[in-house]
């Protein structure tokens, strides 16, 4: 085992250092004695037989150190060695030291945190079996009757279905409770291979309308509710008035489709109900790839599927539907809308990162120069290039580990503060300090400062005109940085500015809801409507009250096939598509929208009356450009009632900031007493309220009074609406400005240690020039000259730079193009200003020399 | 200092092998034995016998232990291990393959 004996061997030589020294030492002793003993045997005198021993032995300590060497353990006293005395050396200059440790913490603080948010989001693998091989369709197929088709026709990848974000009420010790729940196809829980906890999953049988009610609970909601008790399974829930059997608990940490959501249901097939089959709730897809089947051939096969779905609606679809259906990994899909935002964001704490390893750099290169004298005594007294570079490496090494150390502290805390400042993003709230994220971080802090302070402190003579080329450097990172935030500080400008065709102020908007029998005819829905409307406006404050399908710029879908006149359709053709909205007569007063043409509606547009629309002023101009709309008549795809254009409305924003999506052909507003939300299930209607401002707890207390069961959530104004819809934007654009700002401190500081270092250096000539006759402002300009070229030069780097990193914006900005001239002015500006600002002080002192002290000081 | 190329580069080891194979043996001692076997030819030089000796330990293919002289003094004894002696019958062989070859240049120039 000649291995296990050289570890062994190894080992103590690591661990018996000093048995060893002593072994050595007693050895060569030994063996001197031995040999002076023989040289007295000849008849040497001692004195001679001492010198001739020592003679032939020769540097005991060379030779000692040349045993010692064998033991190839060297490296590792020496790292000691090495360490010790850099954190020595470290601790005489505190100053330095804390300066340096705290940048380094701040930029690997806050780069492990985004790094972490990152890969927590976009990375980390989702909790399901074999995440890798569930698959979303994109654009198109949706709804029970095409996904539960789907499903049966399918033979490489097994398909399930949900609709997510359903509220109901449920009843619990007689008080009523608003759930978010969704529902689901039998084969969800084998599709994404999570098994529940407790009990089971739906059964293939409970999908069908009249079979008996069963529900899922969360494992938060069965922890929270009902006191994690097992013996939940087979108890009743009162769901909508309906009692449900709990059959299973889903374990801990399963979140789909949302976190919130409480509770599933399965899905209600009714063949005989065409309208709830085939354009009723959207049951979204959500497929297992088969084992050996690939993305591409899933793909070929849904293609297929489409062309024998079209045909099974019970009315004739346009030949275009489903043609567009791609098949996405779930994975990705999931995350769309948070890559660009967390990979902008992560790109910019990397440079944030980069730049305080810069700063660093800078600091350690004046220390260099500093103590230029003291490595010449060193190189003096022996010392190799290379042993001092090993130095140098060493304390490198001693602040890197001290930064991250102090950096993933403060990261620990960040991460838990971040997603408050993120917003609405998937998987947020399951982010922590990611170990692939903090190694990144002090990968990239080792890796730079190998590169910043190692290799010009190999040079002969370290210069400051090394630290200039740093500073530009900084600056230029810096710039780039300031462009990216300007443009998104623009875009939240561009966002504030447009108008959404809503002109009101004081104005509230809420979501009313209540059990399912509120709205089961029309009779009982007016009259419901009317009952909560009189309540709303006995309440003090509110002096009018509309009701409307949903609340502008929620970015809720509304939209409706219809057939126009003057605007025939081929059959097969895709049917125009209008925004819905449902709007009683003070709905246009109360959100200020004005009308442009004919009339908005009045109490007599009730049911039974004629049916009439109000279109916007662009879909009138798009149908009937050279006439007036008044009078032409729209109907609904699915129906067979022509409702009359009677007047014109100017254009709003329903959707969002950014515009309708592109196949929507228009909005239209139909009386909301010819359209009540007439349905078996909750009722769901949003109202507006108008008055200065109201506590919503007053609010929800007077309606409780009348009616137990309706509950009023989300009361808003609709600026904090128009605001909550750009929230998104405007974290990204915070968070971005906030990085900008620490990047410019840095940056700054930099620049004045950089220059302050520079002037310190140039006091001889200083004295000299203002002792032949040189003007203190001279001086002082010389001094700012340097501090506008450094700059300027990173500036010009800096935009180049940013040309090539802003298209990591493009998605998240509005109005503006990713060159938008402004931001690429005001980046530059905002930096050489700082810069020169930052020059003042270095400027000023260097002007106040007084040369008759300087010339002396020589 | 001695450096080790009094010696051809690589037969110290050898030496030191052979040496150690005779029986437990201390380092002053080693360099006695290969001077009086070698009739005064081989001057092995305490700067290069520590070192080998201290590497050939960490090899693993001696061993020592501590323990007293005759003369009632105590000194690190060196022996070999089994690992030694597959590697000193190595070694032996490459030196006589050397040898021989050497031998046979000399000789038919």
């Amino acid at each position: 085992m000649l291995w296990l004996r050289r570890i062994g061997m190894r080992v103590r030589s690591i661990f018996g250092r000093h048995k060893l020294e002593a072994a050595l030492d007693s050895e060569l002793a030994f063996h001197m004695a031995e040999q002076k003993a023989e040289y007295l045997s000849r008849g040497m005198s001692e004195p001679e037989a001492e010198r001739a021993v020592r003679l032939e032995f020769g540097n005991v300590t060379a030779m000692a150190e040349q045993c010692r060497d064998q033991r190839r353990t060297r490296w590792l006293e020496d790292l000691t060695a090495d360490t010790k005395y850099a954190i020595r050396s470290l601790l005489h200059s505190p100053g330095f030291t804390w300066a340096a440790v705290a940048t380094l913490a701040l930029g690997a603080g806050v780069n492990v945190v985004f790094f972490s948010t990152a890969y927590g989001v976009l990375l980390r693998p989702l909790p399901y079996r074999e995440p890798d091989r569930l698959v979303e369709i994109e654009l198109g197929m949706g709804g029970v009757g095409p996904v539960t088709n789907l499903r049966s026709m399918a033979q490489r990848a097994d398909y399930a279905g949900y609709s997510p974000k359903i509220e109901k009420t449920i009843r619990q010790n007689g008080e009523a409770l608003r759930v978010e729940t969704a529902t689901a196809t039998w084969n969800l829980s084998r599709v994404l291979g999570v098994p529940p906890s407790l009990g089971r999953w739906f059964e293939p049988g409970e999908e069908h309308a009249n079979s008996p009610r069963t529900v899922v609970l969360s494992d938060h909601t069965w922890r929270e509710r009902f006191a994690a008790d097992p013996a939940i399974i087979g108890r009743q829930l009162l769901i909508d008035e309906e009692p449900h059997d709990v059959v299973g608990v889903m374990p801990p940490g399963f979140a789909f489709p949302s976190r919130e959501t409480a509770m599933w249901l399965p899905i209600r097939i009714d063949p005989a109900n065409r309208a709830l089959m085939w354009s009723g709730p959207n049951l979204l897809p959500i497929g297992r790839l088969n084992q050996g089947v690939s993305l591409p051939s899933a793909q070929t096969e849904l293609r297929l599927i489409v062309d024998r779905v079209r045909p099974l609606f019970p009315w004739r679809m346009p030949d275009v539907w489903g043609t567009s259906s791609t098949l996405v990994l779930h994975s990705q899909a999931l995350v769309k809308d948070a890559r660009p935002k967390l990979l902008a964001l992560a790109m910019a704490s990397f440079l944030l990162l980069i730049i305080a390893c810069g700063n660093v750099a800078n600091l350690l290169l004046t220390r260099c120069v500093l103590r230029a004298r003291e490595f010449a005594v060193r190189e003096a007294l022996g010392a190799g290039r290379g042993r001092l570079l090993r130095m140098i490496a060493a304390e490198n090494m001693v602040l890197v580990a001290a930064g991250a150390a102090a950096g993933l502290s403060i990261s620990l805390v960040l991460v838990k503060a971040l997603p408050l400042a993120l917003g609405q993003l998937p998987r947020l709230d399951e982010v922590t300090v990611a170990p692939v994220a903090a190694a990144a971080a002090g990968g990239i802090m080792l890796l730079t400062f190998a590169v910043l302070s190692v290799a010009p402190a190999a040079r002969r003579r370290p210069s400051s005109r090394f630290s200039l080329v740093l500073a530009v450097f900084q600056l230029s990172l810096t710039t780039a940085l300031l462009i990216g935030a300007s443009l998104l500080g623009r875009t939240l400008w561009q966002l504030a500015s447009v108008d959404t065709g809503i002109h009101s102020h004081e104005i509230l908007a809420a979501s009313v809801s209540a059990g399912p029998s509120r709205c089961s005819s029309v009779e009982r829905c007016v009259a419901f409507l009317e009952e909560v409307s009189s309540t709303l406006v006995g309440v003090p404050g509110i002096h009018g009250v509309s009701w409307s399908n949903g609340i502008p710029l929620t970015q809720k879908h509304s939209a409706m096939s219809v057939a126009v006149q003057d605007h025939p359709k081929e059959p097969g053709e895709p049917a125009f598509v209008l925004w819905h909205v449902a709007a009683t007569p003070g709905y246009f007063g109360a959100l200020g929208i004005p009308l442009r043409a004919g009339r908005f509606f009045t109490a007599a547009d009730r049911a039974g009356g004629l049916p009439v629309v109000v279109i916007s002023e662009s879909t009138a101009k798009k149908f009937w450009p050279n006439e007036s709309p008044i009078g032409k008549s729209i109907r609904p795809v699915s129906g067979n009632v022509w409702r009359t254009v009677i007047g014109v409305a100017g254009d709003v924003m329903h959707y969002s900031l950014d515009g309708y999506p592109s196949w929507i052909d228009g909005v239209q507003y139909v009386p909301h007493a010819q359209a009540p939300p007439v349905s078996s299930s909750a009722f769901q209607q949003s109202v507006f309220l108008e008055c200065a401002g109201i506590d919503a707890a007053l609010l929800q207390q007077s309606l409780r009074q009348r009616f137990p069961d309706v509950a009023i959530t989300g009361l808003k104004s609709l600026q904090g609406v128009r605001a909550a819809s750009v929230s998104n934007r405007r974290s990204t654009a915070w968070l971005m400005s906030l990085l900008a700002a620490l990047a410019l401190f840095l940056g700054i500081v930099g620049v004045y240690g950089t220059l302050s270092q520079r002037a310190e250096q140039r006091r001889p000539e200083v004295g000299i020039r203002m002792a032949l006759g040189a003007r203190p402002i001279e001086i002082g300009g010389v001094v700012l000259r340097e501090a506008a070229v450094v700059g300027l030069v990173g500036s010009a780097i800096g935009v180049v730079a940013a040309l090539g990193l802003t298209r990591f914006l493009r998605t998240l900005l509005f109005g503006i193009s990713e060159t938008d001239p402004i931001a690429y002015v005001a980046g530059p500006a905002i930096l050489v200003t700082t810069a020169l600002l930052a020059a003042a002080l270095p400027a000023l002192r260097a002007s106040r020399l007084d040369p008759a002290k300087v010339l002396r000081s020589e | 200092m001695a450096k080790s190329s009094d010696l051809i580069q690589g037969t110290l080891d050898l030496l030191i092998l052979k040496t150690v194979s005779l029986g437990p043996v201390h380092g002053w001692a080693i360099a006695k034995r290969i001077q009086q076997m070698s009739n005064e030819v081989l001057l092995v030089q305490q700067g290069s016998l520590y070192p080998a000796l201290h590497r050939l330990e960490h090899q693993g293919w001696i061993q020592s232990e501590t323990r007293e002289t005759e003369s009632g003094r105590v000194a690190k004894f060196y022996s070999l291990t089994r690992d030694g002696k597959k590697q000193l019958e190595k070694e032996l062989g490459q030196w006589e393959r050397l040898s021989g070859a050497i031998g046979l240049v000399v000789k038919h120039s």
